[in-house]
């Protein structure tokens, strides 16, 4: 397994300096709102993965009046320690393992896989595809390293159509090249998604049947925009070239993706209530998890933030039921950390409190 | 710090790619201090660079003149032993420097000069596509497209197959696309996956 035994963040939204030895199963974070929970497990998420599950760009995550912040920390895997480092500032990032940056920022992420859990997260289920296709992409960066690179070069095609017909038409002498592109990277971007879902769809289905109301059953199954057969989706392209130009982007292809979620044969956007989205979305992220370590080979970090108050007290219990089976270290954070039930996990339970960016 | 000459030399030397303001400042102190005549020598010979080569009208390669009125004609286009049937497109004179080094490359070059790319304002009517069918033209029968395999670079690639077809259902040209993936001596557990993928996508029956 893999775990954070320290951390050092300086300048990081709140928190100015902090230096903390790290509880090698069970850490809780507990303080009020506005202390700086939050910003300590996305210090944490950051370390591990180079990214933000809150701020899209890095400037944004720098405490005010500072120019560079940084997150440092000794991470063991198995017998082995490393210590992996993520700077930020106006314009970039630089991750670096025990003191070399990596080629890209993908290996980075996926050198120290970390799973995170927070109330936005909620929306995974019953809110736009974006989200969905995010947790594809993530599960993909796993089981088929390049797919992030096909991702990329299928955004630069999809834009370079986009604009190639705006200036020049529908009949742009080289919309068609910029399409067979996007069919070739689409491709792959489907083939890597249709595998991430195939290990989240497994996991999925048996999490969820745990967590709800006996007898109900989730369906989970990728749900491609474009056609897979090559032909199919250029024809597709080349019929939609008019309508794409008033709509300002491309009606098909992997960036209108989404996962299809099913209840009981019904899908589940609009239909299913609110504690049923919440188990959906908790047999997804244990899903997740899964997929994620047995691709990796590793048990991944798992970030909880503030999920009890979202969560109703049914699947908060579930969730550290499965906690209690899954081994790996947990982050979770909380105004009530009396309220937090380990009984699974709690023989090695290490208390945090965080008070205006101050972590004792 | 505040001579307005030593500020315009930094300001012209941070125009260059790679080169920002600090190490501006740099080379610009150095020029300054060094005993050696290197500012006078550099001065002189960016001159002369300016007088005495010109894009090669033929092939967009730098060209040498010796005078003013001289036609730019490169030494690859004006090498007698050259093979003048093959032709080998390239967006940048770097790319055929690149080539040039390996020395295997025995016939003739086409710079483009740019590539396809929407986003920055780079259409099919920007690509010198008339100057290169007019040197197909001239006896080529296989071309050989060597743009790099970004996604500009496949999107141009695709661009030239297509405007070259005609010539492909008529004359019998041939077209061939450079191949991509492990290098050769290299171990493959050295090659990164996106090389590993393109050396697998791209493999060759024995």
């Amino acid at each position: 397994m893999v775990r954070l035994r320290s951390i050092s963040i300086r300048n990081f939204r709140n928190i100015h300096a902090a230096d903390v030895e790290l509880g090698p199963r069970l850490n809780v974070i507990s303080g009020g709102n506005g202390q700086g929970k939050t910003s300590f497990i996305e210090a944490v998420y950051l370390l591990a993965t180079s990214k933000s599950f809150r701020a899209t760009k890095p400037i944004e995550s720098i405490a005010r009046g500072a120019d560079i912040a940084s997150v440092r920390g000794r991470v063991t895997e198995d017998d082995l320690e490393r210590e992996q480092s993520v700077g930020l500032r106006r314009g970039g990032r630089v991750a670096r393992i025990d003191g070399k940056a990596t080629a890209t920022l993908a290996e980075y992420a996926v050198t120290t896989p970390a799973v995170v859990f927070h109330p936005a997260g909620l929306a995974l289920t019953a809110g736009p595809s974006a989200e969905r296709r995010r947790l594809m992409d993530r599960v993909a960066l796993y089981t088929d390293p390049t797919s992030l690179v096909a991702l990329e070069q299928y955004g630069t095609a999809l834009k370079a159509r986009q604009k190639a017909l705006v200036e020049r038409g529908a009949t742009a002498r080289d919309a068609e090249h910029w399409e067979a592109l996007m069919v070739e990277y689409g491709g792959r971007v489907m083939a890597s998604r249709a595998r991430a879902v195939e290990k989240i769809a497994d996991v999925g289905g048996r999490a969820f049947k745990e967590i709800a109301t006996p007898g109900l059953s989730m369906n989970i199954a990728y749900g491609p925009s474009a056609s897979s057969v090559p032909s199919e989706y250029r024809e597709a392209l080349v019929k939609h070239r008019a309508a794409d130009i008033r709509r300002g982007s491309a009606s098909i292809g992997p960036h209108r993706d989404d996962i299809d979620l099913k209840m009981q044969s019904v899908p589940v956007r609009g239909a299913a209530s609110q504690g049923e989205h919440r188990a959906l979305v908790l047999a997804l992220k244990i899903a997740e998890i899964e997929a994620i370590s047995e691709a990796r080979g590793v048990r991944p970090m798992l970030l909880l933030d503030d999920v009890s108050s979202e969560l109703d007290v049914e699947r908060t219990a579930a969730l550290f039921k499965y906690l209690g089976t899954m081994p790996g270290q947990v982050y979770v954070t909380t105004t009530r950390p009396d309220l937090i039930d380990t009984k699974g996990i709690g023989a090695h339970r290490v208390d945090f409190v965080v008070r205006s960016g101050v972590i004792a | 710090m505040n001579s307005r000459r030593l500020q315009r030399v930094v300001k012209l030397l941070s125009r260059l790619p790679g080169v920002g303001e600090k190490t501006a400042m740099r080379y610009a102190l150095h020029l300054i201090t060094t005993s050696e005549p290197l500012a006078h020598d550099l001065a002189a010979s960016l001159a002369e660079l300016q007088q005495h080569l010109r894009p090669c009208s033929i092939c967009q390669n730098i060209a040498e003149i010796a005078a003013p009125n001289d036609e730019p004609i490169c030494a690859i286009c004006s090498d007698n032993k050259r093979d003048r049937a093959t032709l080998c497109v390239v967006a940048r004179v770097h790319d055929l420097l690149a080539i040039e080094r390996v020395g295997a490359m025995r016939g003739g070059y086409f710079v483009l000069g740019k590539l396809l790319s929407p986003l920055d304002g780079i259409g099919p009517d920007e690509l010198p596509i008339g100057k290169l069918l007019r040197r197909i033209e001239d006896g080529v029968t296989e071309v050989i497209v060597a743009t790099p395999p970004s996604v500009d670079g496949e999107a141009t690639a695709l661009l030239l197959k297509r405007e070259l077809e005609t010539y492909v259902d008529k004359k019998g040209l041939k077209i061939t696309r450079i191949a991509s993936g492990v290098p050769h001596g290299g171990d493959l557990e050295f090659a990164d996956p996106i090389t590993m993928g393109r050396a697998l996508a791209g493999r060759q029956a024995i």
